[in-house]
């Protein structure tokens, strides 16, 4: 595997086991350099055990992990990453300035001016020298942040990185993912709240078991889902005569309409096809699904819970 | 490897004087090392005014059930006999008198070794004697502190993925810890030398008789002091990897000190070949080492070589394991703690 063809990451067959329990399923990824990556699935289903394969602090039981085309857990490599691993941890008894001043001192991260600018950046100027134990759960998130952006790294995973903010923090923390998925810069983005995904997501990557089961541009994971809302003469003869076709994925019941599953561009044929065997078609409403319904469809489980669907 | 290890040191002490631990462990190595000297300076000063002190029991008293009581021999033998007990019979006082005239042939010989004991070099030895147990158990609590902190709070997380590598990281906060030991022991000895100077000029001249002490002696007794640190440093070092915690740390580093020599005192007693198997106990040899007492289980302590053997093997099996175990285990979020 080389970094040569513009993927920043690449793993082949990654696999992590506890025991008898599988957190990591033979895992092949790529992530494309540039742009912010999102990598989603329920709670447990091995999105941080993969993160943590990648940054060195989880060893794969097989398998094989790669950022920039060398070894993912190598420091050399992990001096061009920037990271925030779930929760952010920092030294309780140390201010957010020392904290941050720490993190780029053992890492050889930038210039020491760096530290004010990127405090300033995720809005902690004034609160800097206060020890980082008196920290809201927003405030350790912004430091988590600024800490993964020391050192300016041309990868920057960040997990779940609004969780505690509030509204006009969550806008924030959007606004600076997108910038600095820009010029060349790769973002990796975990988080359960879709709606902020699609958001700044450019491409995505859902992870269900452990195992990958979608992965591509959101625009063409979507598409791929696109549905109609039909109703007709006769529903019944319909939903028979529609399952029958090729390019329909499935066909629901849901709330006296069928949901077709299909390429909203064979509308027409629908119509005719139908038509044909003497079933008119009273209404054909295309239907735009989100990330959320997109997810909650190919998984089976709530993004938030992690529960399976009812 | 070098280069990152040594900015690694760094910034572990970039870390480490920022927790009032340490300062505070400090203070209580010069505490109990200006105890040790003012101790011996005090215990110069009574065997100078007294000339020796006996301890006149219950049963030889005119007064039953008095407690047991003193008496100087300078008292004793100035011929005054308004200086003499009143409430001793006349002979039990002749007995006293004829102990003391004894002593007294010793006398110069003692007052020279206590007033070593609190004017340099010497002090150094007299307050390395306490210091060096004392250091032991502070070590203990810091490197516990230190290295379990980054399991508590969840940091190690945060340290690893800055790309330091694992075995640098362990390395420099195994070596900042050391410095600190060795700084920490020269430091309480610097405030020692001051105070061995304040007493020197209280005390006036030194008394005749022979001084042993040198400073090739409290060169040694320092070197011996630090080294006796590094097998508790590796131990506590490897219970708290192990563990993944600063408690259990901290714990096994405080209890195995005086568990140890329990068990040795306990089943020595019960059992004549378990004195052989306690030659290889740590603490056993760590006293064997600097030359200390056998504690509660008394006996003979193992030689000096064969006490730097068995302390070598501790340092390198125990540390050795610690690395192992922080090399090859996954990294968790925060235990809590720290």
């Amino acid at each position: 595997m080389s970094s040569q063809n513009g993927n920043v990451i690449e793993t082949a067959e990654l696999t992590k086991r506890y025991g008898e329990v599988v957190a990591v399923d033979h895992l092949t990824l790529r992530v494309p350099r540039g742009g912010v990556f999102g990598f989603l699935g329920p709670n447990g289903s091995g999105k941080t055990t993969t993160m943590g394969m990648l940054l060195g602090l989880v060893h794969p039981t097989s398998g094989e992990a790669r950022i920039f085309g060398d070894p993912a857990r190598h420091p050399a490599t992990l001096r061009r990453v920037g990271a925030m691993v779930e929760t952010p941890t920092f030294y309780p008894y140390l201010s957010g300035r020392a904290n941050l001043r720490y993190f780029q001192g053992i890492g050889r991260r930038g210039k020491p001016a760096d530290v004010d600018r990127l405090l300033d950046l995720v809005d902690l100027g004034k609160r800097a020298d206060s020890k980082y134990s008196t920290y809201s759960l927003g405030m350790k998130q912004r430091l988590g942040i600024a800490c993964a952006l020391l050192g300016d790294p041309e990868l920057v995973f960040l997990d779940e990185p609004t969780n505690g903010l509030d509204p006009a923090g969550v806008v924030e923390v959007r606004e600076l993912i997108r910038d600095l998925g820009r010029g060349g810069r790769t973002v990796v983005l975990s988080s359960h709240l879709l709606a902020e995904t699609e958001l700044v997501c450019d491409n995505v990557a859902v992870l269900s078991r452990g195992k990958l089961i979608a992965q591509g541009s959101i625009e063409e994971l979507l598409r791929q889902h696109d549905a109609l809302r039909l109703r007709t003469t006769d529903d019944a003869k319909a939903q028979a005569l529609l399952a029958g076709m090729r390019w329909v994925e499935r066909v629901d019941q849901q709330d006296g309409a069928l949901v077709v599953t299909a390429p909203q561009a064979r509308a027409w044929e629908i119509s005719r096809d139908l038509a044909l065997r003497q079933v008119y078609v009273n209404e054909l409403t295309p239907l735009h699904r989100s990330l959320e319904e997109f997810f909650m469809e190919i998984t089976g489980t709530d993004p938030a819970t992690g529960k399976e669907r009812s | 490897m070098i280069a990152n290890v040594a900015n690694l040191t760094r910034w572990e002490w970039f870390k480490l004087r920022r927790r009032w631990m340490l300062w505070i462990l400090l203070a209580f190595a010069i505490l109990f090392a200006q105890l040790a000297v003012w101790g011996q300076f005090f215990s110069y000063q009574n065997l100078q005014t007294t000339g020796g002190e006996l301890t006149v029991p219950a049963s030889l008293q005119q007064q039953q059930g008095r407690p047991p009581r003193t008496v100087a021999c300078n008292d004793l033998l100035s011929g005054d006999a308004a200086r003499q007990p009143a409430d001793l019979d006349a002979q039990v006082v002749a007995g006293l008198a004829a102990q003391c005239r004894q002593q007294a042939a010793t006398l110069p010989a003692r007052l020279a070794r206590a007033y070593q004991g609190f004017t340099l070099p010497g002090s150094v030895s007299t307050a390395l004697g306490i210091v060096q147990t004392l250091a032991l158990i502070l070590i203990a609590i810091l490197t516990a502190s230190a290295i379990g902190i980054d399991y508590g709070a969840g940091t190690l997380r945060s340290v690893l993925t800055q790309g330091v590598g694992r075995w640098p990281y362990l390395t420099a906060k195994i070596i900042t810890l050391a410095v600190i030991a060795f700084l920490g022991l020269v430091g309480a000895l610097a405030t020692v030398a001051i105070s061995s100077l304040i007493a020197g000029g209280i005390a006036g001249a030194p008394p005749g008789g022979a001084t042993t002490a040198t400073w090739s002696d409290a060169g040694l007794a320092l070197w011996k002091a630090w080294s006796s640190t590094l097998p508790y440093l590796a131990l506590t070092t490897f219970v708290t990897v192990f563990a993944r915690s600063s408690a259990a740390g901290m714990a096994i580093g405080l209890g195995y000190y005086f568990a140890e020599q329990l068990i040795v005192a306990l089943f020595s007693s019960l059992f004549s070949w378990f004195q052989n198997v306690a030659d290889f106990f740590l603490v056993r040899n760590i006293s064997g080492w600097v030359g200390g007492s056998g504690g509660l289980a008394g006996g003979a302590l193992p030689d000096q070589t064969h006490a730097l053997v068995v302390l070598a093997f501790y340092t390198l099996v125990l540390g050795g394991v610690a690395f192992w175990l922080f090399e090859r285990r996954d990294v968790q979020g925060a235990t809590g703690g720290g």
